[in-house]
């Protein structure tokens, strides 16, 4: 090399020195930037409201944009048919089949329209009767075994002990409009802005996820699944006025959840749910539009699962709950139907459909064998997984504690805390259009985080082992506070 | 929210890793490894598995999921391991 040649090669080469001191400047200035970022954060994070930290929206974390698709995933499939709430909604026949039972009726002595249901599903008929039998059977079960739940049978009643009052018998056109002072409808500004304040005030009633959608007329029943000011011989005209749906709930306990289906309960998620529901009906009609309540347990004139769907909260599971990024399963939802123009929310696909036709935990979980296995039927002109209700009540009454099983809630694998594990297990499986990392991680789920086996679950007097999916939260364990 | 999630926490990990890197460098220089540009993200990648295992295990411990601990563990145990022995060869590698 000449001297020429090596003097320029000397020229271009930066000196370490020099380069270790830009490292360091750019260092500096992006470690003060952080800091300036970081100080930004902590000034608005919902964590520094401080009592009121649940009230800011911050666990609606899912970036539901990215995964926004213009259809639900359900499909059409044929004609479709509304629901029958007096029949199709196991808590509205339980009574007559119950009733039947005591006095030995058989289907044919049956009024209408219990008659014709049963006569299509004459299987439904023995396993509504069924349940008185199974109540009995438990209730022979040792004291011992009886004494184990007595406080999460307490923290139950006392969750369920606060209940808005009901919306009354009046007909909708009625109860669901403002008293005549609130009558006229404010002029709202824009449908986008509308929706940002209803789900601002949703989280500071205290809903922890809240959605909005046009309400699809086949979401609700034909006839009504209690009286709520309907006729219940005559079918329902959706009112006109039910155009939109806005969804609103809240999760159960985590801990408890897991000790399904003897140390949790439904009614700590629908006490907090109805609150909500009640407290933003009443905050519609206050600026003039139309608002009715449908809330749990069994106060609701629509199915909410399909509502979720549209309302872009989540998809519907093997198990027909609705699967929600943040909470999984955990959400008991409300709905308000109202005639409050707002922007609504599309539905999203976040790998949900393909995850179930492979995982089937909740199935393999279920006692009572009332999750499929096989695949998506018709069902009322829509294709999606039948669940088998009649089934699944028969093991509500073959166990103890609260009314309810949860079982498939706990055991879905979406169903799981919030933290760094399970957070970088969703967004894989939401972002593997492969599906390789479904079966990856459903074998994972079933090898770390096993269940029971399903007959285990059974009271006792049943041949079960009165087992819970995890064990109860040291605060329901009743042994060690109180002397049996 | 207690210390383990706030930043100083997060600010006092990264002085650790820095020191560590420091410290790793001397170790290699000392025990005749030449640490090639290609090598370093082999040892990180390599630390960063074991951290995440470490974390795994940890935070199953949290939840009260037992089974998640141990089973995480024995994997993560055993991939670190085996890749810690193919990382070692690598990093020998002149």
């Amino acid at each position: 090399m000449s001297n020429e040649e090596e003097s320029s090669k000397n020229e271009l080469k930066i000196p370490r020195r020099t380069l270790i001191k830009a490292a360091g400047a750019t260092s500096a200035v992006l470690g003060l930037s952080g800091l300036g970022v970081s100080g930004y954060q902590a000034g608005k994070a919902p964590s520094s409201y401080t009592g009121c930290e649940s009230f800011q929206g911050s666990a609606q974390s899912f970036d539901r944009k990215r995964f926004a698709v213009d259809k639900p995933h359900y499909e059409k499939v044929g004609p479709t048919s509304r629901p029958d709430g007096r029949t199709e909604v196991l808590f509205s026949r339980l009574g007559v089949a119950m009733s039947a039972a005591r006095s030995d009726k058989k289907i044919e002595d049956l009024d209408e329209p219990y008659r014709s249901y049963y006569l299509s599903r004459p299987e439904d008929f023995e396993l509504d009767k069924k349940n008185r039998e199974l109540m009995h059977k438990v209730a022979e079960d040792s004291t011992e075994n009886k004494n184990r739940y007595l406080l999460a049978e307490a923290w139950a009643d006392a969750m369920g002990a606060v209940s808005p009052k009901s919306i009354g018998n009046k007909p909708p056109e009625v109860s669901d409009f403002p008293k005549d002072r609130f009558g006229n409808p404010l002029k709202m500004k824009s449908p986008e802005a509308t929706a940002r304040l209803i789900k601002k005030v949703s989280y500071e009633f205290g809903t922890v996820l809240v959605g909005i959608t046009k309400l699809n007329p086949d979401w609700v029943y034909k006839y009504p699944s209690g009286r709520r000011g309907f006729d219940r011989n005559k079918p329902i005209e959706v009112p006109k006025h039910w155009q939109y749906a806005i969804v609103v709930g809240a999760p159960m306990s985590w801990d408890p959840m897991y000790a399904n289906p003897n140390f949790g309960t439904s009614n700590d998620a629908y006490s907090k749910s109805r609150i909500v529901a009640f407290r933003l009906a009443s905050f519609i009609k206050r600026l003039g539009y139309a608002a009715r309540p449908h809330t749990p347990g069994n106060s609701y004139d629509v199915m909410v699962p399909p509502i979720m769907v549209d309302a872009g909260l989540g998809e519907q599971g093997r198990h027909s709950v609705v699967i929600t990024p943040e909470l999984g399963c955990n959400f008991r939802p409300a709905v308000i139907t109202t005639n409050l123009p707002m922007k609504t929310d599309k539905p999203i696909s976040f790998g949900v459909q393909d995850f179930c036709k492979n995982c089937k935990i909740c199935a393999e979980q279920c006692p009572s064998g009332a999750i499929t296995t096989g695949g998506k039927e018709n069902i009322r002109g829509y294709k999606r997984y039948l669940l088998h209700s009649s089934k699944c009540f028969n093991f509500w009454n073959s166990k103890h504690g609260s009314m309810g099983c949860r079982i498939c809630i706990a055991a879905c694998p979406y169903t799981r805390k919030s933290n760094w594990v399970h957070k970088t297990a969703l967004k894989i499986t939401a972002n593997d259009p492969t599906t390789i990392s479904h079966k990856v991680l459903t074998s994972m789920q079933k090898r770390f985080y096993p269940g029971q086996n399903p007959s285990d679950y059974y009271a006792a007097t049943l041949g079960g082992k009165n087992a819970s999916y995890r064990e109860p939260p040291w605060w329901l364990k009743t042994e060690d506070f109180i002397e049996l | 929210m207690s210390f383990f999630e706030s930043n100083i926490f997060w600010f006092i990990e990264g002085l650790f890793a820095c020191v560590s890197i420091i410290a790793f460098r001397i170790w290699a220089q000392d025990k005749g490894i030449n640490m090639a540009v290609w090598k370093w993200p082999v040892v990180i990648v390599w630390v960063l598995f074991l951290s995440i295992s470490i974390g795994f295990v940890a935070t199953s411990i949290g939840e009260g999921e037992m089974d998640a601990a141990f089973y995480g563990g024995v994997f993560g145990a055993v991939i670190a391991a085996v890749s810690g022995v193919v990382v070692w060869r690598l990093l020998k590698i002149r």
